[in-house]
């Protein structure tokens, strides 16, 4: 008989929230095993950064419960926090603090943050330490946040949007930073909506609409679910193709088709084989298709937390 | 026949209309709240005076003696007049009433100047169809707009307590007459000052001279023409019900005008989010100061109490050395029950008056409390709380500290006050100990830790509406008294304020049992207040 399995970082269970009339979460249920990264998608208003402050027990449940690793943030904050670091997607610091005494002092609250790796950050990010939070830009006073969460080495990195306002090459150094927490072990919760982002960096991702995961799974996993992408060129005009189950089909040009293939693309294959195909090309949707799919043409409803 | 088309504005016109618009809807609350406390006070005083000195010799002697009475002088301004209800009320309104036109003014130019910049939201406006000068005129508007709801409120008080039109009009327009002036102070503070804060300071300051400048001329005799210099002072040369010199009215049009064309001339001149004095853009660290939430909560207070701690020490100061002209002679027994119904207490000693004025002490120490809590509202509306809050560091602990920071505050603005005041009564000779006026600071606590638990718990409950609602408990709970006593309310009526259960400390000895158990419902609603807060969202702005 082996030792009782250690809690998973993050886990939901029906997790509601209302906020008045608006239903900001509803019944959603996470899980996120530890060393993953994970990357929290939708767009905005879809509740990503009202999951992230239920976690943290910042705003309470309405009903379900949240806990980080098996600990309930609502009931017993100081201890779910020691072994997370966040960012919060506005980067509002003290204005009369520089940049370097706001990281000590964030510092010296959380306890444990490797100065040895905070210096190679500050490097990496160009961080003027400096200078005051008033006279930083937004870029730079996300950089700020970001060293002082991850130069901590938390368990678990919660990270609200953490690259809005960050030029390429600073994303670039983002990207590498959570690499470097990958390989440490670190659990990371990645809130986005830059699909590039999710797409280089996570494990696994989740998809949040109005409240509520759409989706979930590895890439490979949502790929194969969701609709491949087949394009065909004919010789001649295009002919009419019989319905087939699972398959759209849509016009791409005088004498080419587009499907969207849903499920197994053998009957396409055969019906197709009775005409003058001139070139075929299959791809498999990018996550953009993906996010895009789930978002469809539908409405965008969903609660936006108080600000 | 058709509606005749409705009239266009010219785009520019219409542009000018929305900005303030916008900007009297940004301060509808606190000009609201103005202009009602004007209104409630100048009916109230006309008809007080009605009410206790309803014959002319009583009001004769109340002239002989109180109005002569230098320590009174320096509240209230230099009265021409004590015999008619006119006179009394402009002397007794238009001077307290032209103190909170200065702060009005001076709120009111920093907010839609200053504040507004801070935000980001200047820039949003100035990056549209929007020049500067029209951003700046338009805001100006709208503090004019305030102003003028402030003169009709304050004349509404008049006509309604029977005074005649023409003279309250004139009256109103002396106290009003001092808040464009303080605005133009306000408005030349937002372009010099690098930030929100520091332009307070700047603009509070010189505003704070102006009320210092007053209070000499009108109490020492070889010093008025002092008078000239302050526009608190101006408004008394105004002489309204006593006189009427409308001519000095040139004087706060030209100053105010002077210092609004200067603040537009500067503000054309300088970037958008700094002022033309630059706040240093880098610094190096200093690292004190930050080895917890409470001990950082301090380092960014540390300005807010120097100030307030800074300020009632030299008024202190400056009341002890007043307390020694203060003399009985001269007023009677029925007079001195009279003057108790101002809610002044015996003012006719040193101590009795000391006792009076340090319930001014225990007004100031009660706001700052609920200044306090307002900054740790700030802290959740910005945003910040909650990256503190998702570290390792329990709310309870985090709006603990804030409180005991705010209490420390009240105690130190109270030890200020005993002991600057002690200083200048001695100083002058008046026989009083030390420890009677420790103990008279003492006397200000149960009342400002009253306030601070209640504010706590308004912040708690009600994140967004606490600090108004601390701030305007503090100033009904204060004017509760001297309006119910003036009214001749009942007994029991009155002592629902917590300032009709302070002590006269000096005069009186320090009355332990009420201040127990006003400092005890203070505690509960304190703990009450971590309570409440440990199980609510957290609402940003």
């Amino acid at each position: 008989m082996g030792a009782a399995p250690a809690p998973p970082a993050i886990s939901t269970h029906a997790l509601s929230k209302r906020y008045g009339e608006t239903l900001a979460l509803d019944n959603l249920d996470l899980l996120v095993h530890e060393g993953e990264v994970y990357g929290y998608l939708g767009p905005n208003g879809a509740g990503k950064t009202t999951t992230i402050r239920v976690l943290l027990g910042l705003h309470r449940p309405s009903s379900g419960g949240a806990e980080l690793f098996g600990v309930n943030a609502w009931a017993e904050p100081v201890r779910a926090h020691r072994r997370v670091a966040y960012v919060a997607g506005e980067p509002f610091l003290w204005p009369s603090l520089t940049a370097g005494e706001t990281l000590e002092f964030l510092a010296r609250l959380h306890g444990g943050t490797d100065t040895a790796y905070r210096a190679a950050l500050l490097e990496r990010f160009e961080l003027d330490t400096r200078k005051k939070v008033r006279a930083l830009s937004k870029g730079n006073r996300q950089k700020v946040q970001l060293v002082a969460a991850l130069a901590t080495r938390a368990d678990l990195l919660l990270l609200d949007e953490p690259t809005s306002g960050l030029d390429p090459l600073m994303e670039m150094a983002f990207r590498e930073s959570v690499q470097e927490a990958r390989g440490r072990g670190q659990t990371v919760f990645l809130s986005s909506h830059l699909l590039g982002e999710v797409e280089a960096l996570c494990d696994r991702v989740g998809i949040l609409r109005a409240g509520r995961l759409v989706d979930e799974g590895t890439l490979a996993q949502l790929r194969h679910l969701a609709a491949q992408t087949v394009e065909v060129a004919f010789a001649g005009p295009a002919p009419a193709i019989a319905p087939l189950p699972g398959v759209r089909v849509e016009r791409a040009g005088p004498n080419a088709l587009r499907f969207e293939v849903a499920g197994p693309i053998g009957p396409l294959i055969a019906a197709l084989a009775q005409h003058p195909v001139a070139t075929l090309t299959s791809r498999e949707p990018s996550l953009e298709e993906i996010f895009l799919h789930h978002y469809d043409g539908s409405d965008r409803a969903g609660g936006r937390a108080p600000a | 026949m058709t509606a005749p088309a409705a009239v266009r504005l010219p785009e520019a016109a219409a542009r000018r209309l929305a900005l303030t618009r916008r900007a009297l809807g940004d301060a509808r609350v606190r000009t609201l709240a103005f202009a009602y406390l004007f209104a409630v006070y100048s009916y109230i005083q006309p008809i007080g005076y009605r009410h206790a000195y309803a014959t002319i010799a009583a009001r004769r002697a109340f002239a002989r003696s109180f109005g002569d009475n230098q320590a009174i002088r320096l509240f209230y301004g230099q009265p021409h007049d004590l015999l008619t209800v006119g006179g009394y009320s402009a002397w007794r309104v238009g001077g307290t009433l032209a103190i909170l036109s200065a702060v009005f003014g001076l709120l009111a130019a920093v907010r839609a100047l200053r504040s507004e910049e801070e935000s980001g939201r200047t820039e949003l406006v100035l990056a549209g169809l929007v020049a500067r000068r029209t951003a700046y005129l338009s805001a100006l508007a709208a503090i004019g707009v305030g102003i003028a709801l402030l003169w009709l409120g304050e004349l509404a008080g008049f006509l309604i307590a029977g005074l005649p039109v023409g003279p309250s009009a004139y009256l109103a327009l002396a106290t009003a007459s001092v808040a464009p002036v303080c605005a133009g102070v306000g408005a030349v503070a937002s372009q010099l000052a690098p930030s929100r804060r520091i332009a307070l300071e700047l603009g509070g300051a010189v505003v704070g001279a102006f009320f210092v400048a007053r209070v000499v001329a009108d109490t020492s005799g070889g010093l008025g023409w002092l008078r000239w210099a302050t526009p608190l002072g101006w408004a008394e040369q105004l002489r309204p019900f006593a006189g009427a010199q409308p001519a000095v009215l040139a004087l706060p049009l030209a100053a105010a005008a002077a210092l609004l064309c200067l603040g537009g001339a500067l503000c054309s001149r300088r970037d958008v989010g700094t002022g033309v004095v630059a706040a240093r853009e880098r610094s190096e660290p200093r690292l004190w100061l930050l080895s917890s939430a409470s001990a950082q909560a301090l380092r960014s207070e540390r300005t807010s109490l120097v100030v307030w701690t800074g300020s009632v020490a030299a008024f202190a100061l400056i009341l002890g050395v007043i307390s020694r002209s203060v003399s009985g002679a001269g007023i009677s027994k029925s007079l001195q029950r009279e003057l108790e119904k101002l809610g002044s207490g015996s003012i006719a000693t040193p101590t009795g008056y000391l006792a009076f004025v340090f319930v001014f002490f225990v007004l100031a120490a009660s706001l700052f409390a609920c200044g306090q809590v307002a900054a740790a509202r700030h802290e959740e509306a910005e945003e910040r709380l909650e990256t503190l809050l998702a570290l390792p560091l329990a709310r309870t602990r985090w709006l603990g500290g804030r409180l005991l920071l705010a209490g420390a505050g009240v105690v130190a603005i109270a030890a200020a006050a005993g002991l600057f005041a002690w200083a200048g009564a001695a100083s002058q000779g008046v026989s009083i100990s030390l420890p009677r006026m420790l103990e008279a600071a003492l006397n200000c606590l149960p009342v400002a830790l009253l306030f601070l638990g209640i504010a706590a718990l308004a912040y708690a409950l009600l994140p967004r509406a606490g600090s108004a609602l601390a701030y305007g408990l503090v100033a009904v709970a204060f004017l509760w008294q001297l309006v119910g006593s003036l009214l001749g309310a009942p007994a029991w009526l009155v002592a629902l304020t917590p300032f009709a259960h302070i002590g006269a400390v000096p005069a009186q000895p320090f009355r332990g049992q009420p201040a127990a158990i006003m400092a005890a419902i203070g505690a509960l609603a304190a703990v009450a207040a971590l309570g409440a807060f440990r199980h609510r969202d957290l609402y940003g702005g």
